[in-house]
Order: structure tokens, then sequence, then C-alpha cells
């Protein structure tokens, strides 16, 4: 059981809807991807700064800010912000600017249909 | 005395509630639909009560006890690959209607020869997986109860495998939602009374760690593990019995299971292989895997498999559709990191006071222990007790309801994609799956769950991630790529831990590429899949599974009755997405 078509239809091709669907939905996926892997690499970074600063910047790390918070502490706290921070404005950038993109292709394909 | 009143509950009630599942499967034909209507916050839930394990309940702390709070940074990885997860695959990952991975690469790619090897692939991470639940099932209760390990172990396999062969827990989410408040609580409320109980002295101890170099009080030491002592000075150590016996300074084999009472004030030996709680670099929040003296590379290893490998976990991927549709699935990803963020504030404090109060434990190679270990140390009335109960009766929630995830989806594997068979064949599959589960657990005793858990985590980062983040993102890839990006990086990940296991011990940063082989087997399975796949052509419907994957369904759309019982068995979905789709490909 799979949850793809048979692969044996002719192509017929050429139906407007379609390659206007398959234009948009290229710059749906084009928007998807120029938000989503950014912001994969850059909290992946994130962290990476946090073991490279802990391995090579001790003194820094250490630097008291008062009395037993020190730099790395305070740090590893917005860590800690920053993943719910970063989950926060997916959630948020991909209701606003994903779904209605998407829905208005569905939209197309089914008038196309009609 | 414990099993009794701590676990026999526990299992108790899992049975009931399997015997339930049973039940409401057969007489309400709505209740699988139902299931897909469950919010956001259940359903998080549930993905975390599935996702929190005996690494997380018992693992993480045993690791503080023994490496240093460099060890947080596994629960950290283990929170942010849902963020991975979440941005990457969650949502087009519940729109394709696959409910494991094996259907996801046939759906996506239509190669039946795939679907086998995802399948394949399910074994080994749930094996890697399995194997460290039913191994600190057995050490835990041998710990609190004094059985010997193999009991644990079997009883823990006996539970599981009954649970499930009477054929509870699938559609069961709520019983998965309670678990993960019910592991929360167990988990919250003995650290809380634990930072009340010990004095003030211990909590000033737990933030400045000292090296464990003498042995506070007469300290009994249960072995788990053969390990070689470097005795500094001279001690004499009485056995269980009593017996005094003089330890001459210079390396000392103790067998496993060997009891030795060490007394007050005496040097604490060094194990080969392993430096002491509490020395320099326990501190650092880094983590020196291996003690091969490059923590960077060692840190960003772990972090690398855990975040990349999160979202290939076949259990968990499974939660995803009882989701009502893409949006849903997002948001469950989304309060998942909070979930569990919340659960991982508290590993820390039981690992910084396991390094004040139970240090010993890494001298028997039983640190997966310190959580459990806690409650005798500070309270030896009936408080410490029921202490000692009710995290005992946790971390069997936790393992209960990780492994039953877990053993279900090896089951489906096996009966569904690789040896096709009915109902009768996927009960008969949970027991076999289990025996051989109980029996690769035995002699596994020590290996740090955490260790064992990561490496399920490297291969599901070196296989399933690129095939998921490819298929979803990139229409380009082939079913011939696929194929070779996954092999690629299922030999590479599963021969490294082969090496690790059964080669001599390598030094350096060769030791952590090959313990912990993430940084180079994701990059190389990625690369495989890429290159293969663009000197082939993508199929010509490669669009329309393209579509399928990122365009919602309208709300309350008309939607196939399934059946959810097999794991792996596909909804069907007749939407207009659905019949748009096809027309493109038409």
């Amino acid at each position: 059981m799979s949850i793809t078509e048979p692969t044996t239809r002719t192509p017929s091709g050429g139906v407007w809807a379609e390659v206007q669907s398959s234009a948009e939905f290229a710059g749906l996926r084009r928007r998807l991807r120029t938000f989503a892997f950014p912001m994969t690499a850059a909290f992946l970074l994130w962290y990476l700064l946090y073991v490279l600063l802990a391995d090579y910047a001790h003194g820094f790390m250490a630097t008291r800010l008062a009395g037993n918070i020190t730099v790395g502490l305070v740090f590893g706290l917005l860590q800690f912000a920053s993943t719910f921070v970063i989950t926060g404005c997916y959630v948020w950038y991909a209701n606003r600017r994903l779904d209605p993109v998407a829905e208005r292709i569905r939209a197309e394909i089914e008038e196309g249909r009609r | 005395m414990i099993i009794a009143f701590a676990i026999a509950p526990l299992v108790l009630v899992t049975l009931l509630i399997g015997v339930r599942g049973v039940a409401a499967m057969r007489t309400t034909s709505d209740f699988l639909v139902a299931s897909r209507q469950v919010s956001p916050l259940v359903n998080s839930a549930a993905v975390s009560g599935e996702y929190l394990s005996a690494a997380s309940f018992l693992g993480v702390a045993g690791l503080v006890v023994k490496d240093g709070v460099g060890a947080l940074w596994y629960p950290v990885g283990f929170t942010a690959g849902y963020i991975a997860m979440l941005v990457l695959v969650a949502a087009p990952m519940r729109r394709s209607g696959a409910l494991t991975v094996p259907d996801f690469a046939e759906g996506r790619l239509a190669s039946p020869a795939l679907r086998r090897l995802a399948a394949v692939v399910v074994l080994v991470i749930g094996g890697l997986y399995l194997v460290p639940q039913f191994r600190t099932a057995g050490l835990v209760l041998s710990e609190v109860s004094s059985t010997p390990y193999w009991v644990g172990v079997v009883i823990a396999g006996a539970a599981v495998s009954i649970t499930l062969a009477l054929g509870g827990m699938r559609a069961a989410t709520y019983v998965q939602a309670f678990q993960f408040f019910l592991k929360l609580c167990l988990f919250i409320v003995p650290a809380v009374w634990l930072m009340l109980q010990v004095g003030p002295a211990v909590r000033d101890q737990a933030v400045h760690p000292v090296e464990f170099t003498t042995f506070p009080r007469d300290t009994p030491v249960v072995f788990r593990v053969p390990v070689v002592l470097d005795v500094r000075e001279p001690v004499t150590v009485r056995d269980n019995r009593g017996h005094p016996s003089l330890l001459p300074a210079g390396p000392q084999p103790v067998a496993a299971g060997q009891s030795l009472v060490f007394p007050a004030g005496s040097a604490v030996p060094r194990v080969r292989g392993e430096s002491p709680p509490g020395g320099p670099g326990w501190q650092r929040p880094l983590l020196d895997l291996r003690q091969a003296g490059h923590p960077l590379l060692g840190t960003w290893a772990v972090l690398m498999a855990t975040m990349l490998g999160t979202m290939g976990l076949p259990h968990v991927l499974v939660r995803f559709n009882t989701s009502p549709d893409g949006r849903s699935a997002r948001r469950t990803a989304a309060l998942t990191v909070g979930l569990l963020g919340i659960f991982y504030l508290f590993p820390g404090i039981y690992g910084v006071l396991g390094r004040v109060l139970v240090p010993q434990l890494y001298l028997a190679g039983a640190t997966d222990t310190a959580v459990v270990a806690l409650p005798a140390q500070v309270n030896q009335g009936w408080a410490g007790t029921l202490f000692t109960g009710l995290l005992t009766s946790g971390a069997f929630a936790a393992f209960l309801a990780t492994s039953l995830g877990l053993l279900l989806v090896v089951s489906g594997a096996i009966s569904h994609d690789l040896l096709p068979g009915g109902l009768a064949r996927l009960r008969a599959t949970v027991v076999v799956a289990a025996v051989a589960v109980v029996l690769l657990a035995l002699p596994a005793a020590g290996i740090d769950v955490s260790t064992l858990v990561t490496w399920a985590f490297a291969v599901a980062a070196s296989t399933f991630s690129p095939l998921l983040v490819l298929g979803i993102w990139w229409r380009r890839l082939t079913p011939a790529g696929a194929l070779a990006g996954m092999s690629v990086g299922l030999l590479a990940s599963a021969g490294a831990i082969a090496v690790t296991l059964f080669a001599p011990p390598l030094h350096g940063a060769a030791a952590i590429l090959v313990a912990q082989p993430a940084p180079w087997s994701v990059p190389l399975a990625f690369a495989t899949m890429l290159l293969v796949s663009l000197r082939g052509r993508p199929p010509a419907w490669s669009w329309a599974a393209m579509l399928r994957l990122h365009l919602d369904e309208p709300p309350g759309a008309t939607r196939d009755r399934s059946d959810l019982r097999h794991s792996t068995r596909v909804r069907r979905r007749s939407s207009a997405v659905r019949r748009a789709a096809r027309r493109l490909v038409g």
C-alpha cells in the first residue's frame, strides 16, 4: 500500500492552471526554503558559538557580572530562551506567510479542475 | 519490596489500559478517526511522553555525575532536535499521510527496495534505542532491591511484550500524554524534596565541585562491570560478609558483581580509563567524549547527532500523524520543545547532587542509577524509601513508554515491510523482538544509556535525516540517490559503532570520530544522495509528490476512514489536492 499514484498515466501537459500552480508552487517552496534553511543554520551556529566560547574563551565566559552570575551562565540561559524564541518565530512565520500562499495555490488548482 | 509497591502498580495499569485499548478499538469504529482530532497540547505531551526515555530520566544525570556538567549538552540536543524537526519535517510529513519513514520512502519515491532498506534502518535504530532501556531497567532494579541484573531485564522484556501482544497502546494517545505528566511529577517533586532535604553544606558543595579523592564515610560499592582500579594507597576493604582484605597499591582488577566496603577517610582508587567526578574539567561546559582531549569536537559531534537524529526517530514520527493537519503538526512540534524544556531543567539538579552524595557510583560503573540512589542518601527513613519508590516508578514509566512505542515500530517494520503477514504474525513478532532485545541487553550492562541512545540518533541522522530533508525539499531526489545515500549512511554510522564496540580502543580525535560518527557520516550521506540523484532523472510525478507535501488539505475535507492498527498502514486521502495532483501527473 502506498500513497503514490500509479505512474503509468500519459502526460497531457499544458493546462494553464497547472503551469501557473507549478510556478507559484515553486515560489512557495522558495519562500519556505529561504526561511527554513537559514533559520536552521542560524540556530546550529548559535549553539556552535557557545561551544566555541566555552572552549577557547574561558576568561570571557568566567567574567563575573554580579555575584555568582558569569557571562557563561547568562549565555547558557540565553540559549535556553533563544530556543523558545526560534520556535515561536517559525510558527508565526509559517502561519502568517506560508499558509496563505498554500491556500491560494490550492484554491487555484481547484478552480482549474472545475 | 520496592518492586512490589513502585513497579507492579505501574505495570498493572499499563496492562489494563492495553486491554481497554483493544476493547475500544473493536467497539468504536470512530475511535481512530477521533484520535486524529487530538489537540496540539495533548499530542505534544504524548510525543514528549514517548520520547522521554530512561536516557533522559536517568542517563543524563548519571553522565553529569561521571563526566561533568558538559553532559547537559545531551538534553540540549534532544530538545533542539525538535526545532530542526519543526522547521524541516513536521508539517510536510503529516501532509504526506505516511505513518513511518518506510511509508514516506515509498510514498515519495515509489521504490519498494527503498522501503525495505528503510525498514532495516528502523530495526537498527530500534535496537540501539531499546537495548539501553532494558539494560537500565535491570540496573535500576538491582540498585533499589538487590536483585541480579538479569532479573530486571527479563521483567522489562516481559512487561513490554505482554502489553503489546495483548494489543494495547496503539491508539492510546492519552496514555502517553498521561505518562508525560506522570514522569514530570515523579521527576520534579523528588528533585524539590531533595533540594530541601540536603543541608546548606551539600548545596554549597554542589555548586563548588571538588574532586572525589577520599571516602567521606564507610562506602559500600557493588561493582556492576569488571574494572581495573588504580589503587594509590594500600587500603583494607571488607567484602559483603565483613571479611577484611588488603588492596595493595597498583592496578587491581575487580570482577563484576563483587561488593567492597571502603572505610571512611581512605583514598579513592581511580578507575582505569575514566576521570573521577568533580576533577578539573568536570565543571567545564563541554563534553570530553572518551577522555580524548578534544572537547570541542566531542560536544559538536553529540549535538549534530541528536539535533539531526530526532527527526528520524521512528517512534516519534508516528505520533505526528494523530494531528488533524500540517498546521497542528507544526504546533505540536513547537509545544514539544517547550514541554521538553521544562523536563530538562531537572537532570542537572540530580547530577550535581549525585556528584556530592553518590560519587562512588562512578567506581561501580553504575552512575546511571544516581537518580534513584539519591533519596536513600538523604533520608534513611520512610520518606527516603517513598521517594526512591517514586523515582523508580518514574524511571519504569519512562522506559515502558519508550519501549512500547519502539517495539511496535520495530515489529511493524518486520511484519509489514520485510515479511508481510497478518495481525497474528505481528503479535508473534513483538514477542520475538522483545526476546532478541533482552538477549542483547544482558551483556550490555557496562555501556552508559545515553551513549547507546546517542548512537541511535547518529544512525537516524545519517540515514533518515538526509532522506526526509532532501525528500521534502528537493524535487530532483531519485530513488537510486536515496538508496545509495541511505546505504552509505547506514554502513558508515553502524560500522563506526561496531568498531567502537569490538575493536581495540583508539585515541585522540579518531576515537571521537569513530565513537560518535555523525560529523562525517551525515555530510557523507547527504553528499552521496545529492550526487547520485544529480546523475539520474527525477520521476515524472515528482511535482505531484512535492505538491502533496507542501499544500495543506482544506479543513473538513472528506477523508477516508483509516486503520491505524498497523503502524505502517498509510491512510488514503481523496482530497481536492490529491485529485489535482493526479491531474498534474496525467
